[in-house]
């Protein structure tokens, strides 16, 4: 357990520096930006007399601290980050933005969590099938060949042309929104039926792109269990295809499979972000999108906090909980 | 004589690798696509004149046509073809400088890190992990939303920020396992010093390693450039493959039938992201040992 508890304080080490950089870029990036852009952004915002905005500008540094010094700022800035305070937003002035990012967060959770799950399984079964069929069955070498083209064309991209064929060209699905506006959010059949209608379309776009890499790993790892003594022994046995497939091959490849998911979880909250932005889906990412064309920079800066830390929070908690799942993982030494 | 011996010995191992990679089928029809989309833009963007990309230059929305405009014009009234080149172009800059600037500094970190060992090892590892938890896009868009102007070397100097940390972790992994070699012994004892050993003894085994990841990165920015674009961030004045994308998207271009205003970039980004895979792969293959081996 000593390299166990060595690896542990390496990684809480490997958390705290990038969250403590991520926090100080954040922190700095816009007070040492030329100008003023909680001016610039609250001029556009507020149409009226000069004084009135001086006020506002006024009123709103005290309120997050800004007419302090540098340093005072930063001590200011991280205890109120542990208060869970993120700052107030301009486009909804005076909302506090951790309440916007908290109503945009189940909605990029709930599709990526999805999408991920769905893809993995489809991808490890079709792939464990393509494996176990071997290089010589002809229709399963394409289906490699799109998997390899599936894997290389990034999940942007797809959204795309996705929108464009089932949107405009068939339009079966809704080109925006995450549901049919006027309708109430609630948990009633209704509108549960009506937001998988409206995710449909982008939640594929980033299934189709996980799609290939699943399969060809999947594929990969079968053709190689394929090759060891206890699956030899299985057909020596006269046991069914099938259940040598199943029962044996698939449960020694899936192992691998299992960590290629869990390390895929850390994506869950900001993984699909341009997704979101081409259909206008009311996560997180399209949140950023919005608040960029309004230049509300607190919302800005706090959605993209909010995103790395759960991001390097994710990846800390699989890091330092796959070893004690599987213990064949060495603690981080190559 | 001695070092005349040793360029020889180099040059001949450079020639060496460039046999075996264009004696790979995948690399070399990747190579060919690349290079074909280079020398078509490079001719293009210099036989287009500069104003085909003004604003209000002419028409809009004109569909592909025989008469002067092979991919049709934007509702901005500028000429596709010419956007399309010179996008192409702003895009292998920006994908090429992060790459390189990013496996330069990754390399010199991680042989850093690995060749000195001890104290200074354990600081670079977790400041490399560090990096590579990040978020990198996400970084990114907050501060390419702050600062305003981008333009394409600002979005490649930024893309470098995050493109090092990979290969510096897998340089140190490299010199980990190559200092302990004989050869390497044999150099010490010789009396060259540290930099002398790094540079003419170990560089040699690493090129062809540098040179998979540097196409691996080149794939990266590119993909990283076009995210931002999409995300508004982008080199707002200028034209990449991301820009036209957004500009597309911003004038709903999906949605209003102007299907070769956003197809254009898309199926370009495609092309270059599938000939920049080929090339890697092929590499892959050259490359790694094992695989070799088991393709006999």
């Amino acid at each position: 357990m000593v390299s166990y508890r060595k690896y542990l304080v390496e990684r809480t080490l490997t958390f705290i520096i990038s969250m403590f950089f991520s926090i100080t870029i954040v922190f700095l990036v816009p007070r040492l930006a030329p100008g003023d852009p909680i001016k610039t952004a609250l001029e556009q915002v507020i149409v009226g007399g000069g004084s009135e905005i001086e006020k506002t500008v006024e009123e709103y540094k005290r309120m997050l601290g800004l007419d302090k010094d540098l340093a005072t700022q930063y001590i200011f800035y991280i205890k109120e980050l542990f208060r869970g305070n993120l700052g107030y937003s301009i486009m909804y002035f005076p909302t506090p933005v951790i309440d916007i990012i908290m109503r945009a967060i189940p909605w990029s959770i709930g599709l990526l969590t999805t999408t991920t799950i769905l893809s993995w399984i489809i991808g490890t079964f079709i792939g464990a099938i393509a494996g176990w069929r071997g290089e010589g069955s002809r229709f399963f070498n394409i289906l490699a060949f799109i998997a390899l083209g599936l894997y290389v064309i990034p999940y942007y991209i797809f959204a795309v042309i996705l929108a464009y064929l089932f949107g405009y060209i068939i339009r079966i699905f809704p080109l925006s929104g995450g549901y049919t506006p006027g309708l109430m959010p609630s948990l009633n059949l209704e509108f549960i039926l009506d937001v998988i209608w409206h995710s449909t379309l982008p939640a594929l776009s980033i299934i189709l792109s996980s799609l290939g890499w699943w399969f060809l790993s999947m594929r990969s790892m079968i053709i190689n269990v394929k090759g060891e003594d206890f699956i030899l022994m299985a057909e020596a046995k006269g046991l069914r295809k099938n259940r040598i497939l199943w029962k044996y091959a698939f449960r020694n490849a899936i192992l691998p499979q299992v960590t290629g998911l869990a390390l895929s979880l850390r994506n869950v909250v900001g993984g699909a972000l341009l997704t979101e932005v081409i259909f206008a889906y009311p996560g997180v990412g399209y949140l950023i999108f919005t608040a960029i064309t309004n230049m509300d920079y607190p919302l800005i800066q706090g959605a993209v906090l909010f995103l790395i830390f759960t991001t390097c929070f994710l990846n800390f908690a699989i890091d330092i909980l796959y070893p004690l799942v599987d213990p064949r993982i060495r603690y981080g030494e190559e | 004589m001695l070092s005349y011996n040793r360029l020889e010995r180099r040059a001949s191992t450079l020639r060496r690798l460039f046999t075996m990679l264009f004696s790979n089928r995948i690399f070399t029809l990747g190579f060919t696509l690349f290079m074909t989309i280079i020398i078509i833009s490079l001719i293009g963007n210099h036989l287009f004149p500069q104003e085909f990309i003004r604003v209000g230059n002419f028409l809009p929305n004109q569909p592909p046509n025989l008469e002067g405009h092979l991919l049709g014009t934007d509702s901005l009234g500028r000429d596709i073809t010419a956007q399309l080149f010179m996008a192409v172009l702003n895009s292998l800059q920006i994908g090429l400088i992060a790459a390189a600037v990013g496996t330069a500094l990754g390399t010199i970190v991680g042989f850093m890190s690995g060749y000195k060992g001890g104290i200074v090892d354990s600081i670079l590892r977790i400041v490399i992990d560090a990096f590579l938890s990040i978020p990198s896009l996400i970084f990114l868009v907050l501060i390419a939303s702050v600062v305003k102007t981008v333009d394409v070397w600002s979005v490649a100097m930024l893309l470098s920020m995050f493109s090092w940390a990979n290969p510096a972790r897998q340089a140190r992994a490299q010199m980990l396992s190559l200092k302990e070699r004989d050869f390497v012994y044999m150099a010490r004892l010789s009396g060259m010093n540290s930099w002398e050993i790094v540079i003419k003894e170990i560089m040699p085994h690493i090129f062809a390693w540098m040179t998979a990841n540097f196409t691996n990165a080149v794939l990266w920015a590119i993909l990283t450039e076009s995210g931002l674009s999409i995300m508004g961030v982008g080199p707002q004045g200028e034209i990449t493959l991301g820009m036209m994308i957004y500009w597309a998207l911003k004038y709903v271009a999906l949605f209003r039938g102007l299907w070769w205003w956003w197809m254009t970039p898309v199926f370009t980004l495609i092309y270059l992201f599938i000939s920049l895979y080929l090339m890697h792969l092929g590499m892959d293959e050259v490359f790694n040992p094992r695989l070799r081996d088991k393709r006999g």
